[in-house]
């Protein structure tokens, strides 16, 4: 933590946040670090994240983020270090965590020959649901996502939204306590970017804790109750958007660029009108 | 009949969870992928079919063909000659059919990336999705190769009696786990070895190669074997024999019905046929199977490795694209459409795997007729040939090329990048359509006409040249003619499933007669030397206005899709 300026406001964002925090933390990473070959992706991680809270993570592109996303979903293996999530460790129990986990992948993926119920049916009875229960979920969950006309088409018509609210509806048909959210909003227009919006909130309400990893700053601001900001694998700020205000700049997107080393945008667009 | 499989399954579910298989789950992943093969177009012999008819084909219809192979195949069992002969030939041509549709047909089903996001971060543990990955290859065998292997058990009924059923049976099973082992090996070797894109990259070359096998198979083996030479053929005489599975496997029929032609080796081949196949699949599901699954989470996760390798091969490399493109194409639209048509034709695994068997069926239809001729023995078969003049007939075949890359140059699975031309202001597409013919001409037909010409003189002699330069004159023309008329798109811009529209077929027989009509003119005045010199200039001065015309093409020329 940076020494903050104006020292009331910081100890009242303190207390807001430690208000969230007084339970132990569900996610527990401690000195994670990943190698692709010999480039170091993540260095040293350590990170704490508390139930019910709405996690805001950010980052360049390149700076560690999916991988982040992927070790905690189950997805690469093998890392240093140590990831507990709600008691189990990651490294012993995948399954068990696995189970705990709702995640929607960035790059929506999904077997586009089936229908969003054969999908649905298909992920929740791999977490071993009840035939009657996933069904009413499956079909409720479609309704309110605005898709009840295509619940049994084949999803290798649908447009990308289409795709995403599926693969949403995916990462939530188990009521999962921790869920990941990667770009979630890609694709979506306007009326399912409010809905997804008021969703993380009330999920948030239930005391799901959420992870939300994102490039549109904006949205990361408003939905966030806490904001981690990684670069090059390091952990450059930690905080509610309040407190890396007082510390840095007026809007995320300024302290994004600002603690990035990207400062100068206003010099690079200026080469760019240079260049003509 | 997936009902069937998946009923199987669970009657082995008592079995599976002792060894920690989570039997809803592996039944559930079963069904999807099972339903999912259905619904999915078969890729099978994507290479030679145009890809008119992309829906799924009829299970029957596939098997009927699979039993029609299966009774070619039955037919080598026939063969009387020495020991294991037979039956060797038999399993050497079973084993190579299922490996080869394994690694053509099955990878895309088992180097599924998807898997990696749609599986792995739900709880499910990893001896249920290696389980369910065996399973899911145990079935798509066991329909493949039931119909191949049917009229095979049946035919071997009536060779060595009823009693060789169960035992062949037996053999076709442990010939299945071998063909297995050998491309888990050649799969892990490769994944070891190579890059995953430049894996997929070798796997569709084998692909490509595998129809090209298939397609020179069915002209020219029933041509070159001579099966009266076999009969007389003592295989265990060879020692590379004795490395040979099939003859392993082969080796069980003799000890079983064969006592009279029984030796110690046909004993050690005989344990050799059984344990061998065994091993390797103990060692396929304990050893290779966990690393596959390593591997495969690589393949999806690799891809921030293998960046920067690729950046400082393009900097510091003469590009000859480029400066080609300068020489042929020097107007900038132009050179666009050439360059692109260049790069693209380069990249495109999907353009390469329907375009570069038809380098391969040239020579063999080529060899195909000239065995045809008659005469005895290969060498004078080759002196007829030599006096003739059927190079005229293979020049002309060339053009074939042409015609394959204009008809595939337009299709790409990701056509809509090519809103691009859309989206700019090009006034002419001509120009881009010009360029990508240029290229065509340039990369794929004057390369292979120059290769074939290399041959056609070191057999025929120099008084071919201007017979060749008049028929790649003519096949330009074609070329171009095919262009205009048949494809009317932009290169990589329309959907791979689009139908050609009927009226095309009739026109492109028409400019087919056209220009075999003038290949035939060829023919007849070919004697006189002179008049083929002077026929090259009006065809050339065709062909200039040609190329001057079609690069006028303008909007209204080019159907765009529908969406």
């Amino acid at each position: 933590m940076q020494a903050s300026i104006c020292p009331i406001v910081f100890i009242l964002d303190t207390v807001l946040l430690q208000l969230k925090m007084n339970d132990s933390p569900i996610i527990k990473i401690r000195k994670l670090s990943k190698f692709y070959g010999d480039k170091q992706v993540l260095n040293e991680l350590e990170l704490d994240i508390y139930p019910g809270q709405v996690l805001g993570y950010i980052g360049p592109n390149g700076a560690g983020k999916s991988t982040t996303v992927k070790i905690l979903t189950g997805l690469i293996p093998d890392f240093e270090g140590e990831v507990l999530v709600d008691g189990f460790n990651m490294a012993e129990n995948p399954l068990a965590i696995k189970k705990l986990i709702g995640y929607v992948p960035e790059n929506a993926e999904i077997y586009d020959v089936l229908s969003p119920m054969e999908y649905l049916d298909f992920i929740g009875k791999l977490y071993s649901m009840e035939d009657s229960v996933l069904h009413e979920r499956a079909e409720k969950l479609l309704t309110a996502f605005g898709l009840q006309a295509n619940l049994n088409d084949r999803m290798d018509t649908f447009s990308k939204g289409m795709k995403q609210k599926v693969l949403l509806s995916a990462g939530i048909i188990h009521n999962p306590k921790i869920i990941i959210l990667d770009e979630p909003l890609s694709g979506l227009d306007a009326n399912a970017v409010i809905l997804v919006k008021e969703l993380i909130t009330r999920l948030a309400n239930e005391g799901k804790t959420i992870f939300y990893c994102s490039h549109m700053m904006d949205i990361v601001e408003k939905v966030a109750d806490r904001i981690i900001l990684i670069n090059k694998g390091s952990i450059v700020a930690n905080g509610t958007f309040e407190s890396l205000k007082q510390n840095h700049s007026d809007t995320l997107e300024r302290i994004f660029s600002k603690l990035t080393g990207h400062e100068e945008s206003g010099n690079e667009a200026e080469a760019i009108i240079n260049a003509f | 009949m997936n009902k069937i499989f998946l009923r199987f399954v669970t009657f082995l579910n008592p079995l599976l969870k002792n060894t920690g298989v989570d039997t809803e789950q592996l039944y559930q992943i079963l069904k999807v992928k099972l339903l999912m093969d259905e619904r999915r177009p078969n890729t099978a012999f994507a290479a030679r079919r145009n890809a008119k008819n992309n829906k799924p084909r009829n299970p029957v219809v596939v098997a009927l063909f699979s039993v029609l192979m299966g009774c070619f195949i039955g037919m080598v069992l026939f063969i009387d000659a020495g020991p294991l002969i037979a039956q060797t030939l038999y399993f050497t041509i079973y084993m190579a059919f299922i490996g080869m549709t394994l690694i053509s047909d099955f990878t895309n089903v088992l180097i599924d990336s998807k898997d990696q996001f749609i599986l792995l971060p739900r709880p499910v543990n990893d001896r249920t999705i290696a389980m369910s990955r065996i399973f899911h290859i145990s079935i798509y065998l066991l329909r493949l190769t039931l119909p191949l292997a049917l009229p095979g058990i049946v035919m071997i009924g009536f060779i060595d009696g009823i009693l060789a059923v169960p035992l062949f049976i037996g053999q076709l099973l442990l010939i299945t786990f071998l063909a297995v082992f050998s491309v888990n090996m050649v799969y892990l070797l490769l994944m070891r070895a190579v890059s995953p894109q430049k894996f997929k990259d070798i796997i569709s070359y084998f692909q490509i190669g595998f129809s090209i096998l298939i397609f020179g198979t069915y002209y020219l083996v029933p041509r070159l074997i001579n099966v009266k030479a076999l009969a007389h053929n003592d295989i265990l005489s060879h020692v590379w024999a004795y490395f040979l599975p099939p003859v392993w496997v082969a080796a069980l029929n003799d000890l079983f019905f064969h006592a009279g032609r029984l030796s110690a080796i046909t004993w050690l081949f005989g344990i050799l046929g059984i344990t061998i196949p065994i091993v390797g699949l103990w060692f396929v599901a304990k050893v290779l199977a966990p690393g596959f699954n390593k591997r495969l989470a690589v393949i999806s996760t690799s891809d921030v490795s293998s960046k920067p390798v690729t950046n400082s091969k393009s900097t510091s490399k003469f590009n000859l694209i480029d400066a080609i493109g300068r020489i042929v194409s020097p107007e900038p639209i132009e050179n666009a459409g050439f360059k692109i048509t260049a790069k693209l034709t380069a990249r495109t695994r999907e353009f390469k795997m329907k375009v570069y068997p038809s380098f391969a069926y040239i020579p063999i239809y080529f060899i195909y007729f000239a065995m045809n001729t008659k005469g005895d023995d290969l060498s004078s078969k080759f002196e007829d040939l030599q006096n003739s003049h059927s190079y005229i007939f293979l020049i002309y075949m060339c053009s074939l090329i042409l015609t394959t890359v204009a008809s595939n140059i337009t299709m790409s699975s990701k056509y809509k990048s090519a809103w691009v031309y859309y989206a700019l202001p090009i006034d002419e597409p001509g120009k881009i359509l010009l360029g990508m013919f240029k290229a065509m001409l340039v990369f794929y037909y004057l390369p292979y006409c120059f290769v074939i010409g290399l041959l056609i003189i070191s057999i025929w002699g120099y008084h071919a040249i201007n017979d060749m330069i008049l028929a790649i004159l003519v096949s330009t023309i074609y070329g171009m003619l095919s262009a205009l008329f048949i494809i009317k798109g932009l290169p990589f811009s329309r959907p791979v499933s689009e139908k050609q529209g009927g009226g095309r077929v009739i026109i492109s027989f028409l400019v087919l007669f056209f220009i075999g009509g003038i290949g035939y003119l060829h023919y007849l005045i070919m004697k006189w030397e002179t008049a083929i010199w002077v026929a090259i200039i009006p065809f050339f001065i065709i062909n200039w206005v040609m190329f001057h015309y079609y690069k006028k093409q303008t909007w209204e020329n080019i159907e765009l899709i529908e969406e």
